[in-house]
Parts: structure tokens; sequence; C-alpha cells
């Protein structure tokens, strides 16, 4: 146990040692690795700022049912007692002396209003259907419709549903480059790795010839696999801060033109550790691969 | 300690470099095996240290079947036996102590102890003030006394040597024979091969004549 902690604080210090012995090798991969991931990983920042933006928003589909002007008590009974079955998550009656002043003075229209002899508005109901989907939300609104002394139903938000469908893309987008760019992890890991393998051959086959065990072997590269992968995390987090400063003022600028106090939000703590976690597994996961595979030619040509 | 029985090598391509060789060499002996380039003494050793597995017939060494040897166990066979090769094997990206102390990192010892027994070996091949160095810039004698340091510093029962005077001048063939005269006498079994005849005769012990790929004994 001990001489395996020894094991691998001393492939830990060797792998730092030849990270810092080849300064612009490292950099360079890192480089590469954080262009690699600052792309699903910036994509992924952009949805979570627009889904914010989209969250302010009633994003909760609502129908709206105005009745008949001449609808008897009976039929508004009916009515009430319809809106309360399971498949309605909220009704809300708003009369139209209600309706009319909420209209003079959120719209500022009193000036209009006044002007009126007698209330244009229908009684109306607000309903919030327990459904989310497009086919559901269809089929409660027309049964509604259909009620005996209902005028006509209005199914709203329709456009803060379609843009989840179109975060929903977006979303599946991310996850699908994120998948890629981890390929491209392993491979750009799993050539630096190859790399540094060949150049060390001797030490391999020296090694081997006093008694080291292949793991003993492939330990300090896999640390270097990782460390490198942790590397390329940062210069991926370096890489997004630089284009969040940089996109943070024209952004307010257009907030502020629609009177909005949107602003862009940086990842979380936890976003960026899991990031960093990720790309350490596949710089890992690079090494790993590599080093096996290149110890086996290493073995063959002894 | 070593014991061959009926070993045959053969390369791909057909050359036998051993032909059913019977040897047995007890723990604490000093053999020499000699026989002109070509003769099998490297495959001999190879054979010995399980760099080459036998093509037939049963080789132990230090108990364990080297032809059933597993992958994973030939690492361990390896950290009792001590190599000297006649091009050293020195990695010249690390300075001398450095280069001793790798069997002792690879067996998982204490760094510090590790140290401090590299340094007696040094001083024992009377390289201490040399410590810091880069093997590079050591005489052929220096890398070969470093190359034996390295093989004695996990003080291994048997000590394998490939022409450890073969690019040295007298002098200093003369030194290391003399080093291992003295590892001989604390009980470390040495197997040399050499085709140095000036450093046999004034070490004595057991001498074998390989030829053709056979063994024989020479009585001196």
């Amino acid at each position: 146990m001990i001489s395996w902690m020894r094991h691998q604080k001393h492939a830990l210090t060797s792998a730092l040692r030849r990270l810092r012995a080849q300064p612009v090798a490292t950099l360079l991969t890192a480089l590469a690795m954080g262009v690699a991931i600052s792309l699903p990983s910036g994509l992924y920042l952009m949805l979570d700022n627009l889904n914010r933006l989209a969250g302010d928003l009633p994003a909760q589909p609502e129908i709206s049912l105005f009745l008949d002007a001449g609808i008897s008590p009976a039929q508004n009974q009916a009515i009430a007692a319809r809106l309360k079955q399971p498949d309605i998550a909220q009704a809300r009656h708003v009369p139209k002396d209600e309706a009319l002043a909420a209209l003079s003075s959120a719209q500022d229209l009193s000036d209009i209003t006044a002007g009126l002899t007698e209330n244009p508005l229908p009684d109306a109901w607000v309903v919030r259907p327990k459904a989310h989907t497009r086919e559901e939300l269809t089929r409660i609104s027309e049964i509604l419709e259909k009620l005996p002394g209902v005028a006509e139903t209005h199914l709203d938000s329709q456009w803060a549903e379609r843009l989840q469908a179109a975060l929903g893309i977006g979303r599946t987008g991310v996850w699908m480059l994120a998948g890629l760019f981890a390929i491209a992890l392993v491979a750009i890991s799993g050539n630096a790795i190859r790399a540094q393998v060949l150049v060390r051959r001797d030490e391999i086959q020296v090694s081997r010839l006093i008694g080291a065990t292949d793991r003993y072997i492939r330990r300090p590269f896999i640390y270097l696999g990782a460390l490198q992968g942790l590397l390329g995390g940062l210069a991926a987090g370096g890489v997004l801060a630089l284009a969040g400063w940089q996109l943070q003022p024209p952004v307010e600028h257009l907030a502020n033109l629609y009177g909005s106090a949107f602003r862009l939000l940086p990842p979380s703590s936890s976003e960026i550790a899991v990031v960093l976690g990720l790309t350490t597994l596949f710089g890992w996961l690079g090494a790993w691969i590599s080093v096996t595979r290149a110890l086996r030619q290493v073995e063959s040509t002894r | 300690m070593i014991s061959f029985s009926q070993v045959t090598k053969r390369y791909p391509g057909g050359h036998e470099a051993l032909s059913s060789v019977n040897l047995t060499i007890e723990q604490g002996e000093l053999v020499f095996l000699i026989g002109h380039s070509g003769a099998g003494k490297s495959t001999l050793l190879k054979l010995i240290a399980a760099i080459e597995r036998p093509t037939s017939g049963a080789l132990t060494v230090s108990g364990q079947n080297i032809s059933r040897l597993s992958h994973r166990a030939v690492p361990y066979l390896r950290r009792n036996i001590g190599l000297v090769f006649q091009d050293h094997k020195l990695l010249f990206d690390r300075n001398v102590i450095e280069n001793v102390v790798l069997p002792l990192d690879i067996a998982g010892f204490d760094r510090r102890e590790a140290l401090k027994r590299a340094r007696a070996v040094i001083d024992k091949v009377g390289l201490l003030n040399r410590e810091k160095a880069n093997p590079i810039s050591l005489s052929g004698g220096e890398q070969q006394r470093l190359c034996i340091a390295r093989a004695l510093v996990s003080r291994p029962a048997l000590l394998l040597a490939d022409e450890p005077t073969g690019n040295l001048d007298a002098g200093y063939a003369a030194d290391i024979m003399a080093m291992f005269r003295d590892f001989h006498q604390v009980g470390t079994t040495l197997v040399i091969a050499t085709h140095d005849d000036r450093a046999i005769t004034a070490l004595g012990g057991r001498i074998l004549r390989l030829e053709h790929g056979k063994v024989e004994e020479v009585t001196a």
C-alpha cells in the first residue's frame, strides 16, 4: 500500500517534470484541447443564457375561454364544473368588468375605455391545463370550445413553446458536439502520449530489463495524459472567459435597448468542475489507449 | 540456482544458438562463459534473465520455470537479477545517482532510503565524486562501473554480465574484474560472459566454453 502510494507520487512528479521540460509542446497541446472543448461548452453556455431569457416568459401554455354574452347561469355552472376536472391544473374566472379595468390601467387606454358606453369585453376564463404537448393542448382547447356558452378559445404562448422546442434541439446538438469533441480530445491526448512513448523508448526498455512492470512504465504517461487534459480544460475556460468578456458589453447594450436587465452569466463552479473532470478523464483515457498500444510495439521490436 | 536441462534455443530463421544444453550453476558460484562471438554466450544470459524464452527444454532460475513464466511474473524475476551490459544501457537524461536509484524506484523503495543505498553503491564503484554528473561525461570504464552499480543496488542474488570489459583497456578491465571478485566473496552468484582471457586467469572460478551451441567445462 505504501509502495503503491510511492509509485503514484513518483509517477505524478515525473509527469509534472516532463510537462515542465517541454513548455511549448505542453502549451500547444493544451491549446488544441482547449479550442476543441470550448466549442461545445461555449454552445452550452449560450443555450443556458438563452434558456434563462426564455424562462422569464410564460412558458406554461394557457387557454383563454371567452363566453357568450347571453350565457345562462346553468351553462356558467356547467363550464365551472368542467374546469374542475383533473386535466386542468388551474382555472381563473375573469369577469368582463375586471378585464376592462385591467385593460384601462395596464395598457394606459383609460381615455379610450372611458368613452365606451358599455363594456365590449366578454366574461372569460384563463385555463392552465396539466398537459404540455401540442396535441393534448389542442384537444383540450377543442373540447372546451364545444361547451355550450363558450364563444371562442384561444391557445396562448405558442411562440414560447416553439422557443422551447428550438432550445431542445440546441441541447441535443450540444450533446452530439460534446461527444464528437470528446473523441477529438482522446485522439489529441493519445497522439501526444504516443510521441512521448517513442521519445522515451530507451528508458522503457532499460526499465523493463531491470524489473519494471508494465503498470509502472504506463503510470507516468497516464498521469501525463490526465494532466494534459486538465490543462486543456483550463485553456477552454480561458477561451470562454475571453469570449464572455468580449460579448458582455454588446449584450448589455442590446438588453438595455429592450429595457431588459438581462446579463450574460458565467458557468457555475460545479459546471466548471464537471468540464475539468471530463477533460481530465478523456485525457487519461487517450493516454491509456495510446501507451498500451505503444508498449506492445516497443516490446515486439525488442 | 540455475539449471538447464536439454535447453535448445532456435531463433526465427532457423539459427540454433543453443543445442540441448545441460548445465547447473549453484548458489555463490563464479562462472565465466567463454567462446568466440556468436557462440551463444549472450543467448544463454538472455535465457536466464527471461529476455528470451527457450525453444525447448526446461530452464529453472531461483526455483522458477522460465519456459512457463507468465509475462506478469517476469519483472519480479528480474528484480533478483543484476544485469551488466556491454553497451551499459545508461539513461543520459538523468545524472549518475538517478540512474542508480532507478531499480529501487521501480521496486517501490522509500526515496530517502533509496538514495542512501544508491550512494553507498556508487561509493563502492568509486564514482561518489561524480554523483551529479551526466553519464555521458563519464569515460568508458566509469560508465561500465555505473552500470555495475545499477545492477547491484537492489542487492541481487545473481549478477549476469555480458562482456563487461569488452570495450575497456587492460587497466579498467582489471579494476572491474577485481570488483566482481569482491561481490563473489560476499556470496553473490556471478555469471560473466567474456572473451578476455587476462581476467579469467587472475580470478579463478569455473570456466564454461560455448562452441556451436554446446557447453563444455574447461578445467584449468
